[in-house]
């Protein structure tokens, strides 16, 4: 028991060691930081104005049909605070892999004793703070600008976002070993979490897809959380009861974890073997 | 026996099979009826998979409190073998214990028993201070949280970096660079340190402090692989040296014994006005040479200098003169030295460590 919590120790100060190199990093290059945190603005202003023009007095009616809102702004911009927590786990996690070992310092980061996937979770909370102190500033200008309001129960949907963030960070695990082994991966993570995203239902209800998209999009817990945070947060119809849509972003996160550390585990040990560890 | 060894060694092997890259179907028809085809490991046929055998079979023993160096050229297999014992890299076979730990089995272990310094200086993060940098690690390396700070301050002050310590490390020389490393490997104590090509891009009086390092370093207790292809530097600072080339050890001793084991040479080295390849092996093949080899004098005036080994100058030298004279090349300078570990590895392999 004491030696677990000395290892619980140990662990949680290589968590915020990890956090805290990710943020000073991030705060050295001042105008990149300030451009990532205003960058959604730029994006997700024409999705207002295109939302805008399908409407009739302010109800996009065909929209409504499909969920129950007429209120498309506000549901494109749940989807993209949900997408970017997403992105977390491609660009936080497996893309900055890459980076290291571009700039050369994934060695010596391997070379000492700590868990790797400690590591890999300091870095992932850091990026998903820095996301939600984004999101924040989206959802403030969000609520002045456009007159985004959020009725529902913001606790509720924190409830929903925790399991779905621990789902990502398995994710994000797996994709962190793909990149060890492909290392060049910059194109395919781009491509990934793009596709990844608007299958899940980032801009619009999954039920508008052809039956086959749909079947693909049923099979991503992504789609379940979208789904789940839409419906308390703006009423919309879910999918599912929310109780079952609960029990899949519970379960889809414990098995993502355990699939993720697996698929890193696996590709680390053969980065070894095959000696790809200090290339790009 | 009473000597406990740190590192040990045995029949460690390393093969690297890569993939050359696939030829077009129209490229690869126009070789069908070669025999090309059957060769195995070959690169001709385009697909075979390539292999290169960067270690072949090493076994050595490093003593606690030793220096241990491993000399050999470009290519020899000193990082690869630096790898392996870091746990970075796994052998196709052999085995090999760091503290005791194996490092196939027990890697986490191997890991936590030393600290590595890489060759290069890209290691470190450069947008973090060198504080910042030794913070991070330290978390890391699992270092006691009350020490750290004074653990981190005593090694800036040791590596002579306190007054840059709170500067991004984009800003450090290449020198400061490499002392912030060799504070990183220190960070947990480790009884093992290794060091890959430490004083590679450094000028004279920053490799000299260096190695000074390394030697106080020894003096601590710690034991220390060093690679280097720096002959005098390897003669300095080594209580002993494996020599290794083409992934193969080909001597391995203490500096001193490996040059008594040349006491009865001379080397020769000659001055000469251009590049003298044509002669060379005609020089290897006179009688009682042991080595030839020849670089670039180096000096700024392009000339070029031949380095032969021989068991009697008095009975080479006239023969060599002739050579020379005969294949054009004219004499500049000439001197008879007492051989060096240089001599040691031209001898050993009939070629120049620069090559
Ligand atoms: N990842 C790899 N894939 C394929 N071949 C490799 C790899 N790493 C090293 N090699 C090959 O293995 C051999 C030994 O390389 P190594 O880097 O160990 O040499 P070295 O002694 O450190 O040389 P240097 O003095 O240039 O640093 C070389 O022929 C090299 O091309
Ligand atoms: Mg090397």
């Amino acid at each position: 028991m004491a030696k677990f919590s000395k290892w619980l120790c140990s662990q949680l100060r290589l968590i915020g060691a990890t956090a805290r190199k990710e943020f000073i990093i991030f705060t050295r290059y001042p105008a990149n930081a300030v451009l990532s945190l205003i960058e959604p603005l730029m994006w997700l202003t024409p999705l207002y104005f295109m939302g805008k023009a399908f409407s009739v007095g302010g109800h996009a009616v065909g929209f409504e049909g499909f969920t129950g809102t007429s209120d498309y702004f506000s549901f494109v911009m749940v989807g993209a605070f949900m997408s970017s927590y997403i992105a977390v786990a491609f660009w936080g996690m497996a893309y900055s892999i890459e980076e290291d070992m571009i700039l050369g310092v994934l060695e010596p980061n391997w070379v000492t004793p700590a868990n790797r996937v400690s590591i890999l979770l300091g870095r992932s909370i850091m990026f998903a703070l820095l996301t939600t102190v984004q999101s924040l500033g989206v959802l403030l200008i969000g609520a002045l600008l456009f007159n985004v309001k959020v009725s529902g129960d913001i606790f509720v949907a924190l409830l929903i976002i925790v399991p779905m963030l621990i789902a990502i960070f398995g994710l994000g695990l797996g994709l962190a070993g793909i990149v060890l082994a492909i290392r060049r991966a910059q194109t395919a993570i781009d491509m990934s979490n793009w596709v990844f995203s608007q299958i899940s239902g980032m801009q619009f209800p999954v039920t508008v897809l052809p039956k086959p998209l749909m079947a693909v999009a049923l099979t991503l817990p992504a789609t379940y959380g979208y789904d789940a945070v839409r419906s308390v947060l703006l009423g919309t119809n879910p999918l599912l009861p929310m109780k079952q849509e609960i029990m899949i972003l519970v379960t889809s996160a414990i098995v993502m974890c355990i699939v993720g550390r697996a698929v890193f585990y696996t590709f680390d040990r053969r980065c070894r073997r095959l000696g790809t560890i200090g290339g790009h | 026996m009473s000597t406990v060894n740190s590192i040990e060694v045995e029949n460690l092997r390393r093969v690297f099979t890569r993939r050359t890259p696939r030829k077009l179907p129209w490229q690869r028809n126009r070789q069908v009826n070669g025999n090309e085809l059957c060769v195995t490991g070959s690169d001709k046929s385009g697909n075979q998979p390539k292999t290169t055998v960067a270690v072949d079979g090493i076994s050595f023993e490093i003593q606690s409190g030793e220096i241990f160096g491993l000399l050999g050229p470009n290519g020899a297999g000193k990082t690869t073998t630096i790898k392996m014992l870091c746990t970075l890299l796994e052998p196709t076979s052999g085995t090999a214990r760091v503290g005791g730990y194996d490092i196939v089995r027990e890697p986490a272990k191997v890991r936590g028993s030393m600290g590595t310094v890489f060759s290069g200086e890209r290691s470190l993060y450069w947008k973090l201070t060198g504080r910042e940098n030794l913070e991070y690690f330290a978390a890391l390396y699992d270092v006691e949280p009350s020490t750290t700070a004074s653990k981190i301050d005593s090694l800036l002050s040791k590596m002579d970096l306190e007054s840059k310590s709170n500067e991004p490390v984009e800003r450090y020389s290449t020198g400061m660079r490499q002392r912030l490393a060799v504070a990183r490997a220190l960070l947990a104590d480790p009884p093992v340190v290794l060091l890959d090509e430490p004083t590679a891009g450094l000028d004279p009086q920053s490799a000299r402090n260096l190695r000074d390092t390394v030697r106080s370093l020894r003096d601590e207790g710690h034991t220390i692989l060093l690679t280097t292809h720096y002959m005098a530097e390897a003669d300095e600072l080594c209580n002993r040296i494996a020599i290794i080339d083409h992934g193969r050890i080909i001597a391995l001793d203490t500096p001193a014994a490996l040059k008594a084991g040349l006491q009865e040479m001379h080397s020769l080295e000659v001055e000469v006005d251009r590049a003298p390849d044509g002669v060379l092996d005609e020089l290897r093949s006179l009688p009682l040479v042991r080595g030839v080899e020849s670089h670039a004098s180096n000096n700024g005036l392009e000339t070029w200098t031949i380095r032969v080994l021989t068991e009697d100058s008095r009975q080479t030298l006239d023969a060599l003169l002739d050579l020379l004279r005969a294949s054009g090349d004219r004499v500049l300078n000439m001197k008879a030295n007492e051989p060096t570990l240089e001599d040691v590895f031209i001898a050993l392999t009939g070629k120049s460590l620069r090559d």
